[in-house]
């Protein structure tokens, strides 16, 4: 019976010596960023490209600290790695605490002007080159003509299809929205789905619906509206929504789109139970290079440009699109220039790989004549090259509030509860409301 | 006798501890939570007070009083549960054959993550590939709904997974409470005639009625604070048709930068949390109370 | 008691009448198994899909029926769950930090609740009422303040700010569930055991404890599930690999545009086997406990 007692005082005695060998440990693992640990300058970095899903992007960058830190010698790289979801949620408690790390990812505008604003960005205005960038990708991480973060990523969004179900029905890939509309009812009437759309992550739907703004009125009308400069109840913007509203009354998307996260929506596509899916070239390496993916099914996709509008005044070498992910170096940073030294190296080395080894498309102008790149990716490269207009997703353009109205705006309409009136009237009044 | 059980330096002793964590780790982070409730802050920049402002906003804010009402449906099909499992429990206590296997079968997907049983509902659910429509099918059934995606029945419809994952929770609970009858009582109230309903209804569930009050308390907060399956499966969707209370908060704070209005949530979660548990206590007194 | 009649019901019945009540009985009794068994497939069905899902290739995870079986059983997802990133330590580290927090939350909990049902203060009401309303506190609103506090004092990275975060937070749920059983154990034991000139102590470990030996072994199963899977703090509190837990091991396959499904099936597999066999461990105990915890003097 003392058993117990005495069972109980070791059991605490272990807890409070596990708790005690934590404590010691914890007082050499260094995590202070601002010390140099020996004669190194530490210099901590969080990224969103796990070894396990995105190991192409992972190695690259490992790869360019390993040889970062060859050259010079006296810096420590040291890195922090999460998931997308959880990057996001842990950027916000360090940004709360002040704690951000020295060189950390962002996404542009809407997402990153309250840390700018919040002084927690540094001006990257030094350390810029600006003719290295495809052109509009460095508007996107500016604010008021300074650079607060360099852009790592560029992408557009062409309309994927499976060429050999269009066949099945005589099908080619549109170029008008007449033809469009013609494809969809065609593939309906056939009881196969036309279009995969996972709407319930609303960004998706987002996408439809700017490129039917774009078409029908032009590349500047939705910036506009944005910007303030003109109104979201623009007629063309109107007009947009109610082709939206055709469209599902059409039976076009994918039963449920609602509910249908963008990862579920994309199993239609791989799996062939739909015929189309509007999404970003971050998607090539499904269709390219991904050794997970059947080549059976590789071979059978092929992609358009969003059609033309009959009256419409946007053109078809207008994408939606933009930069992605970009470098921030933080304000708070205690080794501001090791850390703005490191960014542009890695901006300029993440250039030279990034497509042909993670098949990512960088925001640095790229070299297409290396030869070694999937004829996808060429193509894709040389539309991009062509292009006469990048409009930056609406989302990522607005503040976050504005955002959310308009992605759940979306969600609406497309689920029949919003008309298309309503739909604009309620970001007008968003938009009007913020300013 | 009662100098040896008012001993204040053993109370004390044996309080402390725990009263310390909580207190250190609980109550000082939600006091600073409900101050930041005070302030109009996007969680990154400048603090700027505004006094009572947020919480008089939340006040009047329509999604917020949808979010409570969300969250008061699940405290209730939640309670009504606790019926089912404690039916379940009461088989499985009894000595019938086989109850041992089964109650560990039951309380498996306990043991889930909800990434996990988020996933494995998702797919359920998928208004083309899943199990429910294709059930559903199988019966002749040719509108099959659009379960998540459907606002007027995606709340419904993600309680059902939630409700779920707590079935092993409470079996478990149930079990241990049952299991904790003396022998000696129901073996005399065999003898003595009783049909096992009888002993069911007139002797074990008295006896763990305390437990039960309990559970009660458990599932109503427990519900009026949950977050982790709605938020991954529907996000609050569509269009705010599920949000719940932690869920609208979450977002607030932590996606749509308004990180004051969403601590302000955060503290009127508490509020109708205290209100509910006071409201359910008077509900579930009885004489036994008394005696402590 | 008083309700059930003493009076012995008749035992006899009329012979026609006996083999009815027992072909009725045996209709009672498949149609219970039949629910019952039902319910098991519900139940059993998660772990099968889980194995299934895991696999699976990407491709397969996604518009196929749930019900499918993978068609090119993709052990490879094993091997990269086990080799990406380092599976090895976080297991480690989830094992240690779920032991430490749930041996701390049983024996703090248990002291506290036997003080507030046993012991006589003018408090412990209100002592009771504080662990009631912590319960109430949404994780989320504390997120930032916890973080802050642990920076302060330099705890952030620091495993024992998860450990001294499960317990605080399992703290009151352990105690109400704790408490709910106290109730129902008669004090005449202890009262009786204090006559006898026993301390408090004695009491506590030598008759009290033992008695609670089920639902502490409920309690345990509880925390440990919930520390086994809990993620938010300890992505918010830790950085360095060294730290991490399985949990967090699951993220290492969420990629930025892509996820790799059948490898975070393959790591939830992987990390259901431990609580699994504690848990199959542990709800025996509940079993036994009441064979040794006799109530009887």
């Amino acid at each position: 019976m003392k058993k117990k007692a005495f069972s109980t005082v070791m059991s605490m005695a272990l807890a409070g010596s596990l708790v005690l060998a934590g404590c010691s440990s914890s007082d050499t693992s260094g995590d202070s960023g601002e010390s140099s640990s020996g004669d190194k300058t530490v210099v901590k970095m969080m990224h969103l490209w796990p070894e396990g899903s995105s190991n192409a992007q992972y190695t690259i960058v490992d790869d360019i600290i390993n040889a970062y830190e060859k050259e010079n010698p006296d810096v420590d790289i040291q890195t922090e790695i999460l998931g997308n979801e959880q990057y996001k949620e842990k950027i916000k408690v360090l940004s709360a605490s002040n704690e951000l790390p020295d060189v950390g990812i962002t996404w542009a505008a809407g997402y990153m002007k309250p840390f700018v604003e919040g002084n927690m960005f540094a001006s990257l205005d030094d350390i810029v080159q600006e003719d290295k960038f495809v052109a509009g990708t460095l508007d996107a991480f500016s604010v008021e003509e300074s650079t607060y973060a360099l852009p790592l990523e560029l992408n557009i969004t062409p309309v994927y299809y499976n060429k050999e179900i269009f066949e099945k029905y005589n099908l080619e890939a549109p170029e008008t929205y007449d033809e469009f509309l013609n494809v969809v009812k065609t593939l309906s009437d056939n009881g196969v789905t036309p279009i995969t759309l996972g709407n319930k992550d609303r960004w998706t739907g987002s996408m439809w619906y700017m490129y039917l703004a774009d078409r029908i009125g032009g590349p500047e009308v939705l910036n506009k509206a944005i910007n303030r400069t003109g109104s979201f109840e623009d007629p063309a913007l109107v007009q947009a929504a109610e082709e939206i509203e055709k469209l599902v009354d059409m039976g076009a998307f994918v039963k449920g789109f609602n509910g249908l996260s963008n990862d579920e929506a994309k199993g239609y596509f791989m799996n062939e139970q739909a015929a189309m899916y509007l999404m970003a070239t971050w998607e090539l390496p499904n269709y390219t290079t991904t050794p997970d993916v059947a080549q059976e099914f590789k071979d059978k996709v092929g992609y358009f440009k969003f059609p033309t509008y009959e009256g419409g005044k946007g053109d078809i070498d207008s994408y939606v699109g933009g930069p992605g992910v970009g470098l921030f170096v933080s304000e708070q940073s205690k080794v501001q220039d090791e850390a703005k030294d490191f960014v542009s190296y890695l901006v300029e080395e993440w250039g030279k790989r990034s497509v042909v080894d993670a098949g990512v498309i960088p925001a640095t102008v790229v070299d297409t004549s290396n030869g070694e790149l999937d004829q996808m990716y060429v193509d894709i490269l040389n539309d991009l090259g062509k292009a006469t207009n990048l409009t930056l997703y609406a989302d990522v353009q607005m503040s976050a509030g504005v955002a959310d109205v308009h992605l759940n705006q979306i969600q609406s309409l497309f689920g029949g509860q919003s008309t298309p009136k309503e739909f604009a009237k309620t970001q007008e009044e968003a938009l009007a409301a913020e300013e | 006798m009662k100098n040896v059980m008012s001993n204040k330096f053993v109370i004390a002793l044996y309080t402390l501890p725990a009263l310390l964590l909580i207190l250190l780790l609980i109550y000082v982070p939600i006091t600073l939570s409900g101050y930041y409730g005070l302030m109009d802050w996007d969680g990154i920049g400048e603090m700027k007070f505004i006094g009572l402002e947020n919480y008089v906003t939340l006040i009047q804010d329509k999604m917020f009083w949808t979010s409570t009402w969300h969250s008061f449906l699940l405290a209730i099909f939640s309670t009504a549960s606790l019926l089912l499992y404690l039916a379940i429990s009461l088989v499985l206590a009894s000595k019938i054959k086989g109850s041992d296997l089964l109650r560990k079968i039951y309380l498996i997907p306990m043991l889930l993550s909800s990434v996990a049983i988020a996933q494995l509902w998702m797919k359920i659910f998928d208004p083309t590939n899943g199990m429910a429509n294709k059930l559903l099918e199988m019966f002749g059934v040719e509108n099959t709904p659009i379960w998540l995606a459907d606002p007027a029945i995606a709340l419904y419809a993600i309680f059902i997974p939630v409700i779920w994952q707590y079935a092993g929770f409470y079996i478990l609970i149930y079990y241990a409470a049952l299991k904790n009858v003396p022998d000696e009582v129901i073996e005399a109230a065999k003898i003595d005639g009783a049909s096992p309903l009888q002993i069911a209804f007139k002797i074990k569930l008295p006896l763990i009625s305390g437990v039960f009050k309990v559970t009660i308390m458990l599932a109503v907060v427990g519900s009026l604070k949950y977050f982790d399956l709605i938020y991954v499966m529907t996000g609050g969707g569509p269009n705010g048709a599920s949000e719940v209370m932690a869920s609208y908060m979450y977002k607030e704070a932590f996606k749509l930068n308004n990180f004051g209005y969403g601590s302000a949530i955060g503290f009127g979660l508490l509020v109708i949390c205290l209100v509910m548990t006071w409201i359910t206590s008077k509900l579930t007194k009885s004489k036994d109370d008394v005696q402590y | 008691m008083s309700e059930i009649s003493t009076q012995p019901t008749t035992t006899t019945l009329p012979a026609s009448e006996k083999p009815k009540k027992s072909y009725l009985n045996k209709i009672g009794f498949g149609f219970l198994y039949l629910i019952l068994g039902l319910f098991a497939i519900i139940q059993i069905y998660p772990l099968v899909w889980l194995v299934f899902f895991s696999l699976k290739t990407n491709q397969e995870v996604f518009g196929m029926s749930p019900f499918s079986l993978p068609q090119d059983p993709q052990w490879g997802n094993y091997t990269k769950a086990w080799t990406s990133g380092n599976i090895g330590l976080y297991f480690f580290n989830s094992v240690w930090i779920t032991v430490l927090s749930v041996t701390l939350t049983i024996i703090l909990a248990s002291f506290v609740t036997f003080a507030v049902t046993r012991m006589h203060w003018k408090l412990s009401g209100l002592v009771l009422g504080l662990f009631l309303v912590a319960y109430m506190i949404p994780l989320h609103s504390t997120l930032i303040p916890l973080f802050n506090m642990y920076n302060n004092v330099n705890l952030i990275d620091n495993p024992v700010s998860i450990v001294l975060s499960y317990t605080a937070f399992n703290l009151p749920l352990t105690i109400m569930i704790l408490l709910g059983f106290y109730k129902t154990f008669p004090r005449e034991i202890e009262e009786a055991a204090v006559m006898d000139g026993c301390s408090v102590h004695r009491i506590f470990f030598q008759i009290t404890l033992p008695m609670t030996v089920p639902v502490l072994s409920t309690t345990a199963i509880i925390n440990m599930i919930y520390n086994w899977n809990e993620f938010v703090f300890v992505n918010t509190f830790i950085s360095s690999d060294q730290w991490k837990t399985l949990t967090v091991g699951i993220n290492n396959f969420v990629g930025q545009y892509l996820t790799d499904w059948g490898a975070i099936g393959a790591t939830l597999v992987i990390s259901i086997v431990p609580i699994l066999i504690a848990f199959l461990f542990l709800s025996d105990k509940i079993v036994e406990g009441m064979a040794a915890g006799s109530v009887k003097g």
